[in-house]
């Protein structure tokens, strides 16, 4: 089928002026990654734990497990399992054409990891149910089976989450294949760093389930092998993740360096020192653990470690949303000759988003004097709602935006200047015509007028 | 919509298979979700029945199906991942519009779905063998919840279908309307007809549950007949709501549609529909029967296809669009990676799960594996040892190239 036609293929826009639709999925991102990591670290020390449990015949730590296994499935699998999929439900409201891209190019990968998630989910239950119903052999396989196919999911979504970040290969470009995307030195780095935050992780919520222990002396021996597991996760995972960072393509170097917040750094190694300091003291003396401190350093990882870390992750590949061809405004703005899709600026260019986007009234497909600030609007709706509040609140709004200047020709000037030809280097390039860079200035200029009009 | 531009929202970058085959699988797989959906909605509406009523055998059964319930959400949501998954990959212009245009509902179905679930397990956890306690009310609204997730879904899909109707929502009266807080089209016929599907589904579930319960030396026989009695009831007055909802629901079908309810499609849901209504009389041991949830298994894949041919009568047949017009750029390994996944190791891990499963509850006391059983948790585990090392070694060559 050609696609081909004076109609490009974008989608109508939902704009959230409160949060901004980016960190509507963000947020669901962030408690989904905390979840799924719980998970499969948690997968990978019940498996260890089962074994030691089965082939040392201790029932006390097959009633550990079990009870942690009852504490997964509360929390981690109704949380990961209804996130997992809300991800999908919100990266398809919010940038429906990044999500497609990655859809349609990994739809068998995603699908080979479903079946993972069967069988993960499947497996946790007898994990938990039949814990000490099963002969000690039977019971080891189940735990095997569980924690692999645990170990797979991530294996899978980590070569998927590279792709959004950019193609492994740069041969992906001309020659497709599902392999040249999925595998580059950024997964490998990824699969490593990963797996060593999911076992810090697990290990932290290993802690709320031992808390809880009676027996004081295995509570003190599952306190310390926790803290074992711990802190080897959080130096080596700190390790792989710099070794990740190296791998970083050139653009996503620079954004690191100029466009992230100063406080990142400082942060990702102050969560990590006191993680260390966390776990070294459980070990230097067990009796410390108690149940809210356990839970109070879940919370911790979740707002100082992976938020951060996924807003980075998400700052590195401006102004791609996905495979460093599809922009986070949805314009495909890069030819992969591999799959024969082309770059729509030119089309932009010299036609206008108004004439060839689908949803927009027809009364705005021309600028003219009656209609400029409404097509204003439409174009900041498309072009720039993803990433800005269109008023004084979401994120980067409009509002605090060109130092307080509300002077439309200064505002037209900068987007012909800055935007139009794509020197930004974390935003997209926006070819707007010059009757559209009129009309969106004209609307900048004019958002307490829009606001007071349309309230 | 005109057909270029529903054309023109097909992703640019293709398939990496035929659609069919896709088509396949997502009606395979939305009928598996629908029978874990139904469980589900049936298991939990029994646990809150029991967890009301002062009857012993309703006391018991409705103790029996909280632990279904919350096993079949859990199967649920995870079988639901693949047509979800399908469904985005070739009718993405119609899934995504419509989920845009109703974004903070698709957003809320994760927030309903979370709150749905863990009310369940409050009163799991809080009121399961409680005589008297208030969590019976979080059940409650666990039900009153999933319903409503299910609501959503049905918006989100009746919307898909009406590609003449978007701009409208989209741009009322002109003006573009970009908060997502609309609910556009639904049909609560449609809505009905599925729900009701529960019914007769979980009555096949209890006839399967009192067979399996036979096995047991101690039952209270008095019990498994009522459990019977039940099934049998659901089964057959379930089906004829649901019958009747069909008709409601073929009523009121959109123009679109067509002479769909006369179609050859539409007289195999009817006929699927009486499947569930004369199950019970072609199933009729007094033990009980696998074979009455088998049929139910077999009338919802019926169903599955009778709604994926409505959904082709209208996109097809009104808007012209045509599945088989997308783009392919076939993708050997992924293609080869999933079917032997899927078959291979799937197939391995999911039989041990429930024949370990199945002979553990059976067994009183502790179950040793049968050497077959046994055999095939080997299998299993060595696929996904195979897997893996495949995953490294196609990782590796792909960077030594």
């Amino acid at each position: 089928m050609d696609n081909s036609t004076e109609i490009l293929g974008l989608y109508p826009t939902w704009y959230q002026p409160a949060l901004g639709s980016g960190w509507v999925l963000g947020i669901v991102a962030v408690i989904h990654v905390l979840a799924s990591h719980t998970s499969v670290g948690a997968a990978l020390v019940s498996t260890w734990l089962a074994t030691v449990a089965v082939r040392r015949n201790r029932p006390e730590l097959l009633e550990y497990v079990r009870k942690y296994g009852v504490f997964l499935l509360v929390f981690s699998y109704v949380l990961g399992s209804i996130t997992g999929p809300g991800i999908w439900f919100s990266a398809t409201v919010a940038s429906p054409r990044g999500l497609s891209a990655l859809i349609h190019s990994y739809v068998w990968w995603w699908a080979t990891e479903w079946v993972f998630f069967v069988i993960e989910v499947v497996g946790i239950y007898l994990l938990v149910y039949l814990a000490g119903k099963v002969d000690g052999r039977s019971y080891l396989k189940i735990a095997w089976i569980f924690g692999l196919a645990s170990w797979a999911t991530m294996l899978v979504i980590v070569g998927i989450l590279s792709f959004m970040m950019w193609p492994g290969q740069e041969r992906w470009f001309s020659e497709g294949g599902t392999l040249n995307g999925f595998f580059g030195p950024y997964t490998f780095a990824q699969i490593l760093s990963r797996t060593c935050f999911m076992l810090m992780a697990a290990a932290l919520a290993g802690g709320l389930i031992a808390a809880y222990i009676r027996d004081g002396a295995f509570r003190l021996e599952m306190t310390r092998k926790l803290a074992w597991v711990g802190l080897f996760g959080a130096v080596l995972g700190a390790v792989f993740f710099q070794w990740g960072l190296t791998t970083l393509p050139e653009s996503a170097q620079l954004l690191m360096k100029t466009r992230l917040p100063g406080s990142f750094v400082p942060t990702m190694w102050a969560i990590l020192a006191v993680i260390v300091a966390y776990f070294s003291t459980l070990l230097l003396r067990p009796s410390a653990l108690k149940a809210p401190l356990a839970a109070g350093m879940m919370v911790a990882l979740l707002i100082f470690g992976i938020w951060p870390e996924e807003r980075a992750r998400e700052s590195m590949r401006k102004p791609f949303v996905a495979g460093q061809f599809v922009y986070s405004n949805q314009i495909v703005a890069r030819d992969v000759p591999a799959l024969g899709v082309k770059s729509e600026l030119p089309v932009l260019e010299s036609r206008g988003m108004l004439a060839v986007h689908p949803f927009i009234p027809e009364h705005l497909r021309r600028v003219d004097a009656g209609n400029e600030l409404e097509a204003g609007h439409a174009l900041a709706i498309v072009y720039c709602s993803n990433c800005h509040g269109l008023g004084t609140t979401g994120t980067r709004p409009f509002g605090e935006m060109f130092a307080g200047n509300r002077d439309a020709e200064d505002i037209e000037r900068f987007i012909k200047g800055a935007l139009v030809t794509g020197n930004m280097v974390n935003m997209p390039r926006i070819p707007l015509r010059d009757d559209e860079a009129h009309a969106l200035a004209l609307f900048i200029a004019s958002l307490p007028l829009w606001h007071s009009i349309t309230r | 919509m005109d057909i270029d531009t529903l054309y023109a929202l097909r992703s640019s970058s293709g398939l990496p298979s035929h659609p069919a085959v896709f088509l396949i699988l997502l009606v395979l797989t939305w009928a598996l979700h629908m029978i874990a959906v139904h469980v589900m909605l049936g298991s939990t509406a029994l646990a809150l029945t029991g967890a009301f009523a002062a009857n012993a055998h309703w006391r018991r059964l409705g103790s029996a199906m909280l632990d279904t319930a919350k096993v079949a959400v859990s199967l649920a949501i995870v079988i639901g991942v693949a047509p979800l998954l399908f469904v985005q990959v070739i009718y993405d212009p119609f899934w995504y519009v419509s989920n845009v245009l109703s974004a903070r509902w698709a957003i809320g179905f994760i927030v309903v779905l979370l709150v749905a679930y863990w009310a369940m397990y409050h009163h799991y956890f809080v009121g399961k063998e409680g005589s008297s306690g208030s969590s019976r009310w979080s059940l409650a609204l666990s039900l009153i919840l999933l319903l409503a997730a299910g609501f959503i879904m049905h918006v989100l899909a009746s919307q898909a279908l009406r590609p003449e109707l978007w701009m409208a929502w989209y741009a009322p009266d002109g003006h573009l309307e970009t908060s997502g807080a609309g609910i556009h089209e639904f049909n609560l016929a449609r809505f009905s007809f599925f729900i009701a599907l529960a019914a007769p589904v979980t009555g096949a579930w209890l006839l399967g549950y009192r067979r399996y319960l036979a096995h047991r030396e101690d039952e209270n026989p008095e019990y498994l007949d009522w459990i019977a009695g039940l099934g049998r009831k659901l089964m057959t007055g379930g089906g004829f709501v649901v019958l009747i909802c069909y008709a409601m629901w073929m009523a009121t079908l959109q123009d679109t549609a067509g002479n769909f309810p006369l179609s050859l499609w539409s007289f195999l849901a009817n006929g699927a529909i009486l499947l569930l209504i004369l199950a019970p009389a072609l199933f009729r041991s007094p033990s009980g029967s696998y074979g009455a949830f088998a049929t139910a298994a077999g009338a919802v894949l019926l169903v599955a296809v009778a709604r994926e041919a409505l959904r082709h009568r209208i996109l097809g047949g009104a808007h012209g669009y045509e599945l088989s017009t997308y783009t392919i750029h076939f993708d050997w390994y992924s293609n080869a990676l999933f079917c032997l996944t899927f078959v291979g190791l799937g197939g391995f891990a999911i039989a041990y799960s429930i024949a370990i499963s199945w002979e553990a509850g059976k067994t009183k006391g502790l179950y040793t594996a049968s050497p077959r059983v046994d055999r095939l948790g080997k299998f299993a585990l060595a696929a996904l040892c195979i897997w893996i090392a495949q995953y490294f070694f196609f990782g590796f060559l792909v960077m030594a190239q």
